[in-house]
């Protein structure tokens, strides 16, 4: 276990060198003076107020995808749907809003707005999360592809809703909902700043986390993606599994994409996901599926996109999309850290695992037919060691991480 | 809807699935082997940007080389990572399309800063077959097509041909279905794998470039937008075969194509329909061969 840790931590600060690095050469070659870019982007980020309201306004969406996404993680159920579900989250949180102030007229008092929104925000993103959950429980479709496919759906219904229901009756230059009604907004949590109250969910986000990675279910979750044959007999059946977890991840997108409408913009825009669900994801797998690690990863991703403009404007040739040069070189460099701490993302099921079309059967099945026949599960344990070096396998049982099993 | 833009969006339909087909045939072995390309958005972005600043100094066709071998260089770094540091495919796919994407734009900007005009350079043409091109229908749609879909065509017998009659497409099948047995016969597990990524990264990178040279001829950021993972989707409706995976290609190509010809021409329905009809149509084509899979596999587990 030392010279686990020991190895961990040597590859960790060797992501830290090498990302630094890369981040100087990219510097560099914009033929600029790396010191100068440094300074611009920490004075991007903390040179007033203003920006240090930016800065929890764009960790908070991405640290609450991320803490939501974690069980389905680490059940090792793939889900790049978080995009989508902000979207739909957002639009059904406009909609509702906009139900309660025609049935109650404006005299609605603010936290029925807020509960309204929440909720239909939330319903949304289940909702939208359960038909990719739904899908491969059922026939096993890939869920990294079907929830990549259907984030382009999400898209063509906001720029639908835009157009048409949701319209604003305003001519405007880009697509939009009309404002929020004034009680709908949440309020400002440090003045002057776009910083809302909303940003305090955070910590209701990372209260119920831990309330769940000490439970029961966190505990199937870990078994079923390590061994799913013995998760069943605990009664994490995959549809189970998979149902549930993408649920969570769901309510948590969509609880953002009201945020994002309610707290941020005040109104529905064809840019409200803004690209949360993909940082999300990585911010999920950067902080080791950790509330620590997540919070530390979102606000550094917040701080990159933020500084990063402030380097642009103090260097004059480095374009601020260094920043999410430097976003991938890290989830690189998590994948291999990662890669040293055995259970920390175990994708075993996340993988496609095409079934191969001549006669053998994939690792799922045999799983599943000695489940069946109450097999030992030998077989799986033996080729996975066998066969080393090949990822397939690689990826496939990991030992039993006893690090985090609930006490 | 006339018969001519029946015409332009069969036209339309080839041009736009001979990318996917290229990029598909290279993910169709990488998947054979047992492994998943999730950075192929990655590479065919870059592949395009390197494509186009070839091309602008060298011609469309060393620009087409370039958008291979930066495909190959990703796909060599995906290997080394994956083999060598045993992280996690899935993961470093995802990183390598983000990259992809982040260095691209990051690239770009500083190729072409804002607010200066755009570089546009040579497209690969068409190909003229003389006299067959006069055909109605036929001779637009097939004879007087840009190279790339010829290119594609040529590439999917000889992988047809790779997957079928060489020792390495056998070996991808046997390290692919099975693993253990495949080692206990002295095929090297890793090695194929490694060589079927490299193959899988070349076509994504010229795949890319196509993209770019093929009739655009200028690079844009996010111009491949999510074609990296259509064409996985490709693979696994096309259950890794040429011929599935080309079907499916000209499924998507066909109804991009519709969507952005007949929105104009046909009103009656929102132009998101048609915006995301492909992305629909090829969501429900996946639960469909997913849900065949499934059954064939079952009936094989009762029959056992």
């Amino acid at each position: 276990m030392n010279r686990l840790r020991l190895r961990s931590l040597t590859s960790t600060a060797l992501v830290v060198v090498v990302v630094a690095a890369v981040a100087m050469a990219l510097i560099v070659f914009a033929g600029a003076d790396p010191l100068v870019g440094l300074r611009g982007l920490v004075e991007g980020v903390s040179s007033s107020p203003y920006r240090v309201g930016e800065l929890l306004v764009g960790a908070v969406p991405v640290a609450i995808v991320a803490l939501t996404l974690v069980p389905a993680l680490r059940a090792g159920v793939f889900s790049v749907g978080a995009e989508g579900q902000v979207v739909i989250g957002a639009i059904a949180a406009t909609a509702a809003t906009f139900g309660v102030r025609g049935l109650l007229g404006d005299a609605a008092p603010a936290p029925v707005y807020w509960l309204t929104g929440a909720v239909a925000g939330a319903a949304g993103g289940a909702l939208f999360a359960l038909l990719p959950a739904w899908l491969a429980a059922r026939w096993h479709v890939n869920v990294i592809l079907s929830t990549l496919l259907l984030n382009y759906v999400a898209a063509g219904v906001l720029g639908w809703s835009l157009r048409t229901w949701l319209a604003s009756p305003e001519n405007t230059a880009t697509p939009q909902s009309d404002e929020l009604p004034a009680a709908a907004a949440l309020p400002d949590l440090i003045p002057g700043t776009r910083a809302h109250v909303g940003v305090l969910l955070v910590v209701v986000a990372v209260v119920v986390f831990e309330v769940w990675r000490r439970g029961a279910h966190a505990a199937r979750v870990r078994i079923f993606a390590e061994r799913p044959a013995l998760a069943r007999r605990l009664g994490a059946t995959r549809t189970r599994t998979i149902v549930s977890t993408m649920l969570v991840s769901g309510v948590g997108a969509g609880v953002v994409g009201w945020m994002q409408v309610a707290g941020v913009n005040d109104r529905l825009l064809g840019s409200v996901s803004g690209g949360v669900g993909f940082s999300g994801l990585a911010v999920a797998l950067l902080g080791g599926l950790l509330p620590v690690g997540i919070a530390v990863a979102a606000v550094f991703f917040s701080a990159l996109a933020v500084g990063a403009v402030g380097m642009q404007s103090a260097t004059g040739t480095v374009p601020s999309s260094i920043a999410d040069v430097i976003k991938g070189v890290l989830l690189l460099g998590v994948a291999v850290v990662a890669a040293t701490r055995p259970g920390l993302v175990a994708p075993a099921h996340a993988a496609p695992a095409p079934p191969p079309d001549d006669g053998a059967l994939g690792a799922d099945e045999t799983a599943a037919a000695t489940a069946a026949s109450g097999e030992p599960l030998l077989a799986e344990a033996s080729a996975s060691e066998a066969l080393d070096d090949h990822p397939a396998s690689a990826a496939s049982p990991a030992p039993v991480s006893t690090r985090e099993v609930p006490r | 809807m006339t018969a001519e833009l029946w015409v332009s969006i069969l036209v339309g339909a080839l041009a736009l699935a001979a990318p996917l087909v290229i990029a598909g045939i290279g993910e169709g072995f990488v998947e054979r082997a047992g492994r998943l390309n999730l950075g192929i958005e990655g590479m065919m972005i870059l592949g395009a940007l390197a494509g186009v600043f070839v091309a602008a100094s060298a011609g469309p066709w060393v620009g087409l080389l370039a958008g291979a071998v930066v495909g190959v260089v990703l796909a060599a770094g995906m290997n080394a990572l994956v083999y060598l540091l045993r992280a996690n495919e899935i993961v470093v796919g995802v990183a390598v399309t983000m990259l992809g994407l982040g260095l691209s734009t990051y690239l770009f900007q500083l190729w072409i800063p804002a607010g200066t005009t755009n570089v546009s350079v040579d497209t690969l043409g068409r190909v003229d077959l003389g006299p067959l091109s006069e055909i109605p229908v036929l001779g637009p749609v097939l004879f007087a097509q840009s190279p790339v879909v010829y290119a594609a065509a040529v590439l999917l017998v000889l992988a047809w041909a790779l997957a079928r009659f060489t020792r390495f497409g056998i070996q991808v099948r046997a390290v692919g279905s099975d693993p253990i047995s495949a080692a206990l016969r002295g095929v090297r597990p890793r090695a194929v794998g490694e060589r079927a990524l490299l193959l899988g990264g070349t076509l994504a990178g010229l795949a890319g470039a196509s993209i770019a040279l093929g009739s655009i001829g200028a690079f844009t950021p996010g111009m491949t937008a999510g074609r990296g993972y259509i064409v996985l989707a490709i693979v696994i409706m096309g259950r890794m075969t040429p011929i599935g995976i080309a079907l499916g290609a000209l499924l998507f190509g066909f109804l991009q194509s519709f969507s952005l010809l007949a929105q104009s021409a046909a009103a009656q329905l929102p132009s998101e329909v048609y915006a995301t009809l492909p992305y629909l149509v090829t969501l429900v084509v996946l639960v469909l061969t997913s849900r065949a899979e499934l059954r064939r596999h079952s009936a094989r587990l009762r029959t056992a």
